[in-house]
């Protein structure tokens, strides 16, 4: 009895420390987290002070001076390649490490080790796809690259190097309170890296949705409705530019060119392309700049998340002096300019992506018919490890054409026991190429010879290089593996039976579309189509709406004397093209209803001028407006509940522009009237407004304004994480705006280099901050600027030694003898 | 003298022990200086809790950091009154309780262990 007396303290005590030092479900160790001498307070950042530091590293082999500008840009300086990688990795991890991890997890489909469960369904999804395979075989090629082996182990050295120092309590704050620690950096992990850049780019597709179109409704509807080449279009290669090569013969279309879905499945299982992943690139050449030479602009819009997908920083070393931003995990800068030549990407977003239809010879999956005889999977087991619970397996099956991503169980007998499954074929599994010795290259280019070069290299996510130099040289090249098709080929389904339907090889890389110099003098793009109709070869059936190139195009053609402000200026255009091309129809069509026409919402529309400022209340009705149109007119012969898809918003305004008649107004689902498209038009309008004061209350100027409403936000990449993320942003712009920042998606960096004979003066913002750490001022200190339109002037140095009042610390690297 | 003991070696320790060396420091602490259970569980609570919070709070204003109000956020589930001034005191609450219960029962359990191993003292 006394023993025990004397003994529960001490076993309270060890249960209450065992307790608090374990997770338990989704909490986190909370004696851990909730210390101040380890935990979450440790990642509190006060302002940096200035001055210098030295750490001591092994792994390099001279010093490396780094030194951080006013905004956290680290600036580097190494005397070799192999210093300058490391310290490039050892760099970014101090800031990005979490998030680097974070990426590599997604794309190998290995998110539920660290958060659960939940992720199991994602993940899966990601496996079938097949990255991290892919990821594995493009290292184990790259090794026996010279360059790029020794650029990606170099900067895994130093990401290695900055892991080995951590303790738990230096630990980025998401490892603490998702609980576990940073693996090893690898190569194989930079490539993982840029698969998932692969994957936001190119990852969606809507062929199931158009075959189901094309099994209800036929192909002369197909034809009228979801036709090959816009009515309203500003290619990014200017009509008339010649094509100076003999094209390859083009295979024939054959005979079957789609294969009838026989599950709706697949198209829950693969998204369809996002179309606000896109982004704006232009240059104007000397003739219309005020210095004479080119100025570039860049703004690549993405999902807009904290931490920032991009980090700037400087990277020089003998042979290369170079800014601009990189992807945190990747060595080299993907969007940045030299001494001579600037340079930038926009996502081509051509057909990349296909599904077969795979005819098993039986349940095992074990082979597939395939052009006349029996071909064997390759099968792989997946293990899923899941926090708090047993791990999972799943097996894959491999056809020649690539991964099965869908197959159905057996199950009934109407399919006679056969399991069908699609395969798919896509670009990102293409494991030739050296997309990053593309960088290297760029980075070091000093004139358009050297940017042809550096663009051999690259596979995918083929994207429109967009290129300046001070040598007067202005060009774009929608760069990229490009596989060669028949017209028309994947834009259904496709017979993985049928020998014909597999990719028929490759458009040669210096065919691709392309133009230098041409006398328009500017080159642009915005994932609009890269060329017309004479291109010999099919990219694609759709690109991404036309409306901000037509808007780019236009403005362009209109500037004289261009300045880095004029340039500026554009990538903040809010003008909306859409508006002016089917607006005055629309009004026309509400003037009809004397109702409507003494609305202030009618006033408000009526009065406005098409742009989408964030003060703008007709923005706001005309975007509610057009999505209750939309569906007014497709949603009953298109139901996208069922999986169709809609025609585009170009075929949908010439049908309301030039075909009032189209039996497509009527909605079927109304037997006994006939809709019109006048009728359409104000019932869709009332629809809105009612749905906006539901929403916003009755119309007014603050409530209805469109910033307010479309309500942008930058959000932490664990969706739960809301505290970390930022919402109500203020700006104006929006979908198909060159502007183009939506409720989620934007510009993600803004970049405005002009080029010089001496030294390029550069401009460059993006919404978020260089640190990765919620409790760092450098986490989103940059987010009001962008919102505002503003551009930082970057600090680009020449040497080690150069003064400026913006650089605030230094970071030595020394090696360990 | 209890109350100095765990406030400075618990200090200095924690810079470079674990979370949990307030347990043992608490532990021995009572073990030396504590002769009645009420003063042992409540200054090593007290104190154990103060080191914490007042370190916590020393790091939040001296950084300038949002970062407490944001981890409660993630606590509460983005609950809007955690966003500001609640949420950190939230977070230094939470953190004052978890350094209590652990340092409180170990100063017991010190005291307890010598009066079990070394009653004549």
């Amino acid at each position: 009895m006394k023993t025990i007396k004397h003994l529960w303290p001490l076993v309270v005590a060890v249960v209450l420390a065992y307790g608090f030092h374990h997770a338990w479900g989704v909490l986190p160790p909370l004696g851990k987290l909730l210390s101040p001498f380890q935990g979450y307070l440790q990642n509190a950042e006060a302002e940096p002070q200035s001055g210098g530091s030295e750490i001591v590293l092994s792994g390099i082999t001279d010093d490396v001076v780094v030194r951080y500008d006013d905004n956290a840009v680290p600036h580097i300086f190494a005397r070799n390649d192999d210093d300058l990688y490391f310290a490039q990795g050892y760099v970014i991890a101090r800031d990005r490490l979490w998030q680097m991890e974070f990426y590599t997890l997604v794309a190998a489909g290995r998110l539920t080790e660290v958060v659960g469960g939940a992720a199991l369904e994602y993940d899966r999804f990601n496996r079938r796809l097949g990255m991290a395979r892919s990821a594995a075989t493009i290292a184990e090629r790259l090794a026996a690259d010279t360059v790029a082996h020794r650029m990606l182990e170099a900067y895994a050295a130093g990401v290695n190097a900055y892991i080995d120092q951590l303790t738990y309590k230096d630990l980025p704050v998401e490892y603490k309170l998702l609980n576990y620690r940073p693996e090893p950096w690898s190569p194989y992990k930079s490539i993982l890296m840029l698969m998932n850049m692969r994957s936001t780019l190119n990852g969606g597709s809507n062929d199931y949705r158009l075959t189901e179109v094309l099994a209800r409704y036929g192909a002369d509807v197909v034809a009228d409705l979801f036709p090959a080449y816009p009515a309203m279009a500003s290619p990014i290669v200017p009509p008339g530019t010649p094509w100076n090569f003999d094209p390859l013969a083009v295979p024939p279309v054959p005979h079957e060119v789609a294969v009838m879905p026989d599950s709706s499945l697949l198209a829950f299982s693969v998204p369809a392309p996002r179309p606000e992943v896109g982004s704006n690139n232009w240059a104007v050449g000397g003739v219309r700049s005020a210095t004479g030479l080119p100025i570039l602009a860049n703004d690549p819009h993405l999902q807009l998340t904290l931490p920032s997908i991009w980090y700037q920083l400087q990277l020089s070393a003998p042979g290369v002096n170079v800014y601009g931003v990189t992807l945190p995990g990747t060595p080299a800068i993907i969007i940045g300019f030299n001494k001579d030549v600037a340079w930038g990407v926009t996502n081509v977003g051509s057909d990349v992506m296909d599904f077969y239809r795979i005819h098993f010879r039986d349940s095992t999956f074990a082979e597939y018919w395939h052009d006349g005889q029996w071909k064997p999977t390759t099968m792989y087991v997946e293990t899923f490890r899941i926090k708090g619970s047993a791990p999972l397996r799943d097996t894959l099956y491999y056809t020649h054409h690539g991964p099965v991503v869908y197959h159905k169980p057996v199950e009934g007998g109407y399919t006679k026991r056969i399991p069908v499954g699609y395969a798919m074929r896509w670009i990102a599994n293409e494991t030739d190429g050296a997309d990053v010795l593309t960088f290297y290259y760029l980075n070091r280019s000093e004139n358009y010879d050297d940017y042809r070069e550096a663009l051999a290299y690259f596979t995918a996510p083929a994207q429109n290089f967009i290129f300046s130099s001070n040598g007067d040289d202005i060009a774009i090249t929608s760069n990229g593996k490009l596989p060669l098709k028949w017209k028309g080929q994947g834009k259904y389904l496709l017979d993985g039976t049928l020998a014909a339907h597999d990719w028929q090889g490759w458009i040669p890389p210096e065919q691709n579309p392309t133009v230098k110099n041409p006398p328009q003098g500017f080159v642009s793009s915005a994932n609009q189509f890269p060329a017309d109709t004479t291109y010999p070869y099919y990219l694609d059936w759709q690109f991404a709406h036309d409306s901000r190139a037509i808007r780019i195009n236009e403005r362009l053609e209109a500037m004289t004397a261009a300045t880095a402000d004029s340039l500026r200026s554009l990538q903040n255009d809010n003008f909306n093209v859409d508006a002016r091309r089917i607006l005055p129809r629309l009004m026309r069509g509400l003037a009809t209803d004397d109702s409507i026409r003494r609305t202030v919402e009618y006033d408000a529309l009526d009065r406005w001028d098409y742009l989408n400022n964030a003060d703008a209340v007709g923005a706001t009705i005309f975007d509610a407006w057009l999505d209750k149109l939309l569906t007014a007119i497709w949603g009953d012969e298109f139901p996208r509940d069922e999986q169709l898809l809609y025609p585009s918003l170009d075929r949908t305004y010439r049908l309301i522009n030039n075909e009032p008649g189209a039996k497509w107004f009527d909605n079927v689902l109304t037997i006994d009237t006939v809709e019109t498209i006048d009728g359409i038009i104000c019932q869709s309008f009332r629809q809105a407004i009612d749905t906006l004061r539901k929403r916003y209350g009755e119309l007014s100027a603050t409530d209805w304004a469109w910033g307010r409403v479309k309500n942008t936000h930058v959000m932490h990449l664990v969706p739960n994480f809301v505290s970390f993320g930022r919402s109500g942003i203020v700006t104006g712009g929006g979908d198909g705006i060159v502007n183009a920042t939506s409720h989620t998606h934007g510009p993600s960096w803004r970049m405005v280099v002009q080029l010089d004979n001496d030294w390029p003066i550069a401009y460059g913002l993006y919404p978020g901050g260089q640190s990765g750490n919620p409790g760092s001022i450098y986490y989103d200190n940059m987010i009001d600027r962008w919102a505002n339109g503003d551009l930082d002037t970057l600090l680009f140095m020449k040497t080690v030694d150069e003064q400026s009042s913006r650089l605030q610390r230094d970071m030595i690297l020394k090696p360990k003898n | 003298m209890l109350f100095l003991f765990i406030l400075v070696v618990g200090a200095l320790l924690s810079f470079i022990g674990p979370w949990w060396v307030l347990a043992p420091v608490c532990f021995v602490g009572c073990w030396w200086l504590s002769r009645c259970a009420r003063s042992a569980f409540w200054q090593s609570a007290g104190t154990s809790a103060l080191l914490w919070v007042g370190y916590g709070i020393y790091l939040h204003v001296s950084t300038g950091s949002g970062l407490a109000a944001q981890v409660a956020g993630i606590f509460t589930g983005s609950a809007p009154w955690a966003a500001g001034t609640l949420g950190i005191v939230l977070m230094m609450a939470l953190a004052a309780l978890v350094a209590a219960l652990v340092g409180g029962f170990s100063g017991l359990a010190g005291l307890r262990m010598r009066q079990l191993l070394r009653p004549a003292h």
